[in-house]
This record gives C-alpha cells, sequence and structure tokens, in this order.
C-alpha cells in the first residue's frame, strides 16, 4: 500500500513539474510579446529565397530600409526554395506565422491569384498615382491578370547561353552569333569535343523544365490551351508540339554524338563550366556575377537559342514577384508596399543586377553610375537585358497561367531525364502530357472549375 | 504510429499483479485496489493517450479521411471520390516504379548494414595491439548527421572532381556518372545510407559479441568445434536478439530515409529514387496534392505494418532470447 501512495506522489509530482514548466513558458512567450509590442516600429516580416550573393544583397537593401526611415522594420525570413514556399504561404495564411510581403515564383502567379490572400498592387499604384512605366512591361507581363499589376516584379531573369570564349579562341572556333540557332550551338559544341580530343565537353543543357519552357517561349509554341491560361482555364497542355520534339530530339542528338553531357545539376554543371571542361551551358541570367568572377572577360554571353529557319519570338521573364499578403493590418500592408517600391528603385535594381545578374526592371536602371560602368567593362553583362528589351510580349513569352505547375515541370524533367538515357522522344514527351493532363482535370475539378 | 507498432506482439500473461504482489497481507486493501484499479489505468494512461490522440491518432484519421477526397489549393477536401485515389495510385507507372525502388533500397541497405556491420564487430572482437583506435573509428559514423554525410559523398561522386571517379579512372574506367544514372544513383543512396547507418549497427553487435559468455568458446574449443562451427552454433543464436533488433530498425529507418535523399538525388534521376516517403514529401508540400500525399501516407503505412508483423511472426520464433 504504501508502495502505491509513494507511486502516486511521484506521479502528481511529474504531473505538477510538467504543469509549472508550461505555465513558465507561457509567461516567458507571452513577456516576449509584449516586448516586441512595446517596440514603436511597425513589423514587416518578408520572406525570401534568395541564397548567395542575391541575399547578401538583399539583406544589405533591408538594412538601408530600415534605417531611412523609423516608421517600419522589414524583418527577413530565408524560406527556402521557391517549390516550398507557394504551401508555406497556403498554410499560414491568417495565422501569426504568415508573411507581410513575400516573393514568390513566375509559375506561381496563378495560384496566388486564385488564392485571393494578397493584395493586388495595383491598387497601391492607383492609390499613390505611383509611375509604373518605370519598371519595364515584358516585366510586368508575367504578373499581371486582365490588364492589372498582381505583384511587382523582384527579381527577374531570362535563360541565357553562356559559353567560355577562352576555350573557343584556344581552339580556334568562331564564336557563337548574338542570337544563335540549334545548328549554330551543334557546330561549335561539336568541333571543341572534336579539337580537345574529348577532354572538353561542348554543351550542358540542365534536365530543367525552365529550360524546356523556354524552347517552346521563342518559338511561339503553346504550352497549354487557352493560350497558355492567360485567356481563361487550362484544361489541356501539350508537351508533343513541333518545336517541343525538335528541339529535345535535337538535345538527343547531342547526347548521342557525346559533345553534351547531362550533369545532373547546375551545381556541377557550373563547376564543370568554370573548371574549362565544358564549352557552353544555358542556365539563368542571375549566374551572371558567378560565372564573371570565375571567367573574367572569357565569358561570352548571348540569347536563347531557336529552331532553325524560326524568327525568335523571345523568351518569359523568369525569377519573382513581391507580394503583398492580405492578412495583416492596413499599417503593415502600407509598410509592405513601402518596402516593395523601395527595392525596386532605380538605384537599388541597379545594385541588384551588378550583384547578382538579375536584369534590372526599371527603366532607368540604366542611367546608373553601377550599371554603366559595369557594361563598359564586361559588355557581355549587357546582353541578358538586350534579349528582355527586344521581345515583343504575346502569350507564349509571358509565362504559364496555371496552378500547380510545378507538378508539370517535375513530369518534364523525368521526360529529358529519359531523353537524354536514349529513350524515345515522343514517348516520353507523351507520357509527361498524359500524366500533367489528368493532374489537371482533378485539379480543376478539386477547385471547382469544371 | 511505427514505433507503437512492436506493442500489437502479444503479450504474455502475468499473474502477478505489481499492485496486489505488494499488498497481500492486508485482504481489504487488496479488494479495494482491484476495484480502483479502471481509476488507476485512466490515470496513468491518460497523459499519454491524450498525447497520442492529438498527435498520432487524429491525424492518422484525418489522413485517410483525405485520401478519400480531391483537395483543393487549400488542402480542403471538395470532391469526395471514395476509393479512386487508391485505384489510380495503384494503376500509375511511377507510383509502382517508387515502390520498386523503395524495396531495392530498403533490402540493400538492410541487408548491406547488418552484414557488414557484423563483419567489422567481429574482427574489432579480436585481441589485437590498437584494435581500441579501431572500435572508435568504426563507431565514427553515429557523430555524423545526415546532412553531413550527404555533402560529403556528394563530394566523392562529383562526376568531374569526386575522388571515386578518379579512381576509376586511374584504373583506365571510364568516369561514372554517379548521380545522373539511375542506376548508379541508386547504387550511391545505398552506398551512403549504409555508411551511415553502419556506426550503430557495429556498436550493436559489437556489444553482443562481448557478452557471448567465453566459457561456451572455451567448451567447443575443448569438443574440437572449428571456427566456423562455433560462429554457426554459438556466436549467431547468442547474438540473435541483437540480430533481430537490428534488422528491425534498420529496415523501418531505411523506409523513412528521406534527408539523405532530398540532399543528394531530390529523388531523380528519372525517379529513380524517388522512394515512397520523398515522393509524399513532393506531392504535399512541393505539388500541393494533399489528397494524394495522404493516400500514399496510408498505403506506406499499411506496408510498413505487415512487413513489421510478419517479421515479428517470422523472426520471433528463431530468435533465442
Amino acid at each position: 500500500m504504501k508502495a502505491v501512495q509513494n507511486l502516486f506522489k511521484t506521479y502528481w509530482q511529474v504531473l505538477g513539474v510538467v504543469g509549472l514548466v508550461i505555465i513558465g513558458f507561457s509567461i516567458f512567450g507571452y513577456a516576449r510579446t509584449q516586448v516586441q509590442a512595446a517596440s514603436s516600429r511597425i513589423k514587416v516580416v518578408f520572406w525570401h529565397e534568395m541564397k548567395g550573393p542575391g541575399q547578401q544583397q538583399l539583406n544589405e537593401f533591408i538594412a538601408a530600409f530600415n534605417k531611412s526611415q523609423s516608421k517600419y522594420e522589414v524583418v527577413p525570413q530565408f524560406q527556402g526554395s521557391y517549390n516550398a514556399v507557394i504551401q508555406k504561404v497556403m498554410n499560414t495564411h491568417g495565422t501569426s506565422a504568415s508573411p507581410a510581403v513575400f516573393q514568390s515564383m513566375d509559375i506561381s502567379t496563378s495560384q496566388m491569384y486564385h488564392s485571393g490572400y494578397t493584395v493586388p498592387v495595383q491598387k497601391f499604384i492607383d492609390r499613390d498615382h505611383y509611375d509604373i512605366d518605370q519598371i519595364a512591361s515584358v516585366a510586368r507581363g508575367v504578373a499581371t491578370r486582365n490588364g492589372k499589376l498582381l505583384a511587382m516584379p523582384f527579381n527577374t531573369s531570362q535563360t541565357t547561353l553562356f559559353y567560355n570564349a577562352g576555350l573557343f579562341k584556344k581552339y580556334g572556333i568562331k564564336p557563337l552569333p548574338v542570337s544563335p540557332s540549334y545548328s549554330d550551338i551543334s557546330r561549335v559544341s561539336q568541333q571543341l569535343y572534336q579539337k580537345s580530343n574529348h577532354q572538353i565537353k561542348g554543351m550542358s543543357v540542365e534536365a530543367y523544365s525552365w529550360l524546356f519552357e523556354q524552347f517552346l517561349s521563342n518559338a511561339n509554341e503553346e504550352f497549354a490551351n487557352q493560350h497558355d491560361g492567360h485567356t481563361g482555364i487550362s484544361t489541356k497542355v501539350n508537351f508533343t508540339g513541333p518545336v517541343a520534339l525538335e528541339s529535345m530530339k535535337w538535345l538527343q542528338g547531342r547526347a548521342k554524338a557525346g559533345d553534351l553531357m547531362n550533369y545532373g545539376d547546375a551545381k556541377n554543371e557550373t563547376a564543370a563550366f568554370l573548371s574549362g571542361k565544358l564549352g557552353l551551358f544555358m542556365q539563368s541570367s542571375a549566374d551572371t556575377s558567378l560565372l564573371i568572377k570565375g571567367l573574367g572577360k572569357n565569358l561570352g554571353v548571348t540569347y536563347y537559342p531557336h529552331p532553325d529557319g524560326v524568327k525568335p519570338n523571345g523568351i518569359s521573364v523568369g525569377g519573382a514577384s513581391l507580394w503583398i499578403a492580405n492578412d495583416k493590418s492596413a499599417a503593415v500592408q502600407e509598410g509592405a508596399w513601402e518596402f516593395t517600391k523601395f527595392l525596386v528603385n532605380a538605384q537599388n535594381q541597379a545594385k541588384w543586377e551588378k550583384a547578382t545578374g538579375y536584369l534590372a526592371i526599371n527603366t532607368h536602371s540604366a542611367k546608373e553610375p553601377v550599371l554603366k560602368k559595369l557594361y563598359a567593362q564586361y559588355p557581355m553583362t549587357k546582353v541578358p537585358g538586350d534579349q528582355l528589351r527586344s521581345a515583343q510580349a504575346n502569350y507564349t513569352n509571358s509565362g504559364i497561367f496555371i496552378d500547380g505547375v510545378i507538378a508539370a515541370r517535375a513530369l518534364i524533367e523525368n521526360a529529358m531525364q529519359q531523353i537524354y538515357a536514349g529513350k524515345d522522344v515522343y514517348q516520353s514527351l507523351k507520357t509527361a502530357e498524359n500524366s500533367y493532363n489528368k493532374v489537371l482535370k482533378s485539379t480543376n475539378r478539386a477547385n471547382g472549375r469544371g | 504510429m511505427l514505433e507503437s507498432l512492436p506493442s500489437t506482439k502479444p503479450q504474455q500473461p502475468t499473474n502477478h499483479h505489481p499492485f496486489t504482489k505488494q499488498s497481500t497481507t492486508t485482504k481489504v486493501a487488496s479488494f479495494e485496489l482491484r476495484k480502483n484499479d479502471k481509476y488507476y489505468a485512466w490515470l496513468f494512461l491518460g497523459p499519454s493517450l491524450l498525447l497520442l490522440g492529438v498527435f498520432v491518432f487524429y491525424p492518422m484519421l484525418r489522413t485517410f479521411y483525405l485520401s478519400l477526397f480531391l483537395t483543393n489549393n487549400f488542402g480542403q477536401p471538395t470532391v469526395f471520390v471514395g476509393v479512386q485515389n487508391y485505384l489510380n495510385l495503384l494503376k500509375s507507372a511511377p507510383y509502382l516504379a517508387s515502390l520498386r525502388a523503395t524495396v531495392t533500397y530498403v533490402v540493400g541497405v538492410a541487408v548491406l548494414t547488418l552484414v557488414l556491420g557484423l563483419l567489422l564487430a567481429a574482427m574489432a572482437n579480436q585481441k589485437l595491439r590498437g584494435i581500441g583506435f579501431f572500435r572508435t573509428i568504426f563507431t565514427a559514423t553515429m557523430g555524423v548527421s545526415v546532412s553531413v554525410s550527404a555533402i560529403f559523398w556528394l563530394f566523392m561522386f562529383n562526376p568531374t572532381t569526386g575522388v571515386l571517379n578518379q579512381i576509376v579512372m586511374f584504373f583506365g574506367g571510364q568516369p561514372i556518372a554517379w548521380l545522373t544514372k539511375p542506376g548508379w544513383a541508386m547504387v550511391a543512396v545505398i552506398v551512403t545510407s549504409v555508411w551511415m547507418h553502419l556506426g550503430f549497427t557495429f556498436l550493436l553487435f559489437f556489444g553482443a559479441l562481448q557478452s557471448v559468455p567465453k566459457s561456451l568458446y572455451d567448451a567447443a574449443d575443448v569438443g574440437g568445434a572449428s571456427a566456423w562451427y562455433q560462429f554457426w552454433h554459438i556466436t549467431l543464436p547468442m547474438i540473435s536478439p541483437t540480430m533481430f533488433f537490428v534488422g528491425v530498425v534498420t529496415l523501418i529507418s531505411a523506409f523513412k530515409s528521406f534527408g539523405l535523399i532530398d540532399l543528394m538525388t531530390a529523388g531523380g534521376p528519372t525517379d529513380a529514387t524517388n522512394l515512397l516517403v520523398y515522393r509524399i514529401y513532393k506531392d504535399a508540400f512541393m505539388n500541393g496534392n494533399y489528397a494524394q500525399a495522404s493516400t500514399e501516407s496510408i498505403i506506406l503505412a499499411v506496408i510498413i505494418a505487415v512487413i513489421t508483423l510478419v517479421q515479428f511472426k517470422l523472426l520471433a520464433k528463431r530468435v533465442t532470447y
């Protein structure tokens, strides 16, 4: 009996201690929120997905913004990848964990629009008579619905072709034209591979859906019906059009010939390029500053390739925009808008392009001394911006307005891997197309869109 | 869920009651206690039932519920589809490929870890000069986190600068695309996973070997039994509980491999290493398809439950406790 009593005593003691700990933490937590509330500045939580030089520069911007005024305090929170942030926003909206302003990528535009979780920046633009024409129109295209700007483009990039001009010179290969066709690229890739005795790979195109999408854009081929979703709800995708097949057959041919190497991911690819073992590759213009650090004036940059005999249509912008969430107080939203304007002003966008390779979207930025100096020193850094400006926006080069494009990307990337492994091009793409059509059907059904 | 499974093992009926045993002196007290047993049971089980209910049972039921619907962009169930999600999945080629990949991975990791762990333990069990150094080295991987070992092996597997391909090329071979060829990628993640599990397995086996009474071997020596015979008939039976334990733990841990896959291959190339757990993560938190992710979770839970039950039923008979 005594033992039982002792056991009880222990039981209540343990329970008591646990209770005390919980109460203690609550008091601590409450006290902390009180301290935070006591600070006179309005907190604006900002979610971003920038790493490396982008993150560094972004933190500098935030520090400068916080110093420039005393009303708001922007608190940056790194959220990992573009892919993950969409679900994080969906799952935290309306809670204290959600951001006041967040960075979300090009292909999430449709989902953010349909969620109803954000305030279109057009509201602030109209109210303040903000001069939106200073922001490049092609960059705005990807975040626009029915003529209204939903989010402010911030880090805008385009797919670009990079080549090692030093290697080309060494092996006596004629440089690429500024807007190369598929066969132009085949030529230099083959030559480099042959002339280096197979020691240097000619080219690499990562199995990355963004690159596939831009092959279509640049030849004015639709990715999905309803003009890539810009005029209604897409119900079918098209991965087996003539350009899709031509571009993938071209890449498979190069892989079979041996001059194209599939490095598996961008890190390995970049490492090979910087160590002089790879002649050319295609990636985001945002890599420019990193590549210049490695190759200096030996870096070559051209527009994204187009099929032979086809006039290039221009490509969609990639990168991400700034969205202002509607679950915070008006004062916080105001702070988010002030911060957004700060990030896209001419001076900051110029610094941004210099630091990262993302393209300055403010048309006045080119007049800033920072960029003038950069273009004078490294003329090739101007190429991606020229590509952006030379394109006339239309449905096929203004991004894809479909919910859940991430799933399509995964399927396309699988197809590309299979194509590199030597499987039939049509079959691989058709499988991806069929799978995604099923996903699209059930997504539309689940969201009550027929 | 996984951890609670072992309790499904049939309990041995116990004759003594922990409380009554103490209080046989007074009949009244004993009676009181029996009457109040229910009260005590709830009192003691209550807190853990509450926690399990909130954090295990409710999410499980909710997951099952979601698996019967289509979910919209906010993850809310909107269209009831019954078992259609299950049928779709079981007919889907990529999902079946994931299932096959998972089996390959789990079996590969479990078998290699057991064999290599035992081998290392047997070697470290020898009485040699400086063996303490090796015993420490063999357990070293226990202190290495998933992210560190993934990054460390990523360097070794790098196609251009990695040490493994340097070795291959030194012997005149063609560089291997470790993480970009489907077959090799599976090899790469299995190797890394085995390497990670090895320290813990070694430690357990080593402990088990050390605790086998020396007198048994002495007796066998006197009887003239060979070393091989001694291993099969003394060592293995004596460490069989440990083998059983290590087997179950490694198998379940392999099923749950996530960080390693995420960091090394992210499920690629061509879904070759897109194991079931990783697929669930991608479907839920990348694609936002919570219905499909829930369906996959339920199927995985059933698979693990079945395997664990079979293991307990089959292996428990052969284990000498």
